[in-house]
């Protein structure tokens, strides 16, 4: 069964989906007893981290020096990372900010979110493409 | 015992159908949709928020079981939307060269997934 693409496919996601979703819980819970602020913090970081490990896990994956296995690759990227961010609790957070009239926190949270989620994913790519150059460079010497 | 002893169980039970779903309506839209705008994540990220708004609302209002919670927000609609794939996109659309629909993507997503929140809540409290 295990040797069908579609089963391993199914597989591969599922068991990244479960694992980044619960790193996502636990991270929230403990980033929210540390600081009892108005801005979601919990959400904020796990989607910041996520971003900079998709830069630098799609950009290494893509090159010629280390292989990805599809399966590994789905079981990180789409499993994985993508069950780890989120962008639905992300919103639902800018909403509750607002209902609660704390403009500033929701403007700050809102579009830091967006802009240090690039700013990191660009982070992983960089280091990703040194490493790629770095492996190269050792392999032709 | 009660069900909601077993939070991580029911967290995991609901990301599993949510990141498959993802992986498939992404496949679907790029099979459907030609061209490098990226339909799939844009479309998953707000109906997502859309559900978000709905069910946390209308949870509110007809139960307090922490693992019904679990399963559909934390689970299933943590899985299904992303937010890293969003940011991955949105910079492969940069690096296109192309401004505009990079642009759409990088503003529309967060502003259309606000007002989708917006309308799930509203729809909520309506019902």
């Amino acid at each position: 069964m295990l040797r069908q693409p579609a089963v391993r496919t199914v597989i591969a996601i599922s068991l990244g989906a479960i694992a980044g979703a619960l790193c996502r819980y636990y991270l929230g819970l403990g980033i929210g007893h540390l600081l009892g602020t108005p801005i979601p913090y919990g959400t904020l970081v796990v989607n910041i981290t996520g971003c900079f490990a998709m830069g630098l896990l799609a950009t290494l994956s893509l090159g010629q020096v280390i292989s990805f296995h599809p399966d590994l690759r789905l079981l990180l990227l789409t499993g994985f990372l993508g069950s780890y961010t989120t962008f639905s609790s992300y919103e639902l957070d800018s909403a509750k900010l607002l209902s609660e009239k704390d403009l500033q926190a929701d403007l700050i949270y809102w579009t830091g979110s967006v802009l240090l989620g690039f700013i990191s994913l660009q982070l992983g790519i960089a280091l990703s493409e040194w490493i790629l150059k770095k492996l190269d460079r050792d392999w032709l010497s | 015992m009660t069900p909601s002893d077993f939070l991580p169980v029911w967290i995991a039970l609901g990301a599993i159908p949510g990141a498959l779903s993802r992986y498939y309506l992404t496949l679907l839209c790029a099979q459907r949709f030609d061209g490098d705008f990226p339909f799939g994540t844009f479309l998953i990220n707000l109906s997502g928020a859309f559900l978000m708004g709905f069910l946390t609302t209308e949870l509110q209002k007809i139960s307090t079981e922490q693992w019904l919670n679990g399963f559909a927000t934390i689970g299933f609609l943590g899985a299904y939307t992303t937010f890293s794939t969003f940011a991955l996109d949105f910079s492969n659309l940069l690096k296109l060269g192309n401004t505009r629909r990079a642009l759409l993507y990088g503003l529309g997503s967060p502003l259309g997934g606000f007002l989708a929140v917006e309308m799930g809540i509203a729809l909520a409290q309506h019902l």
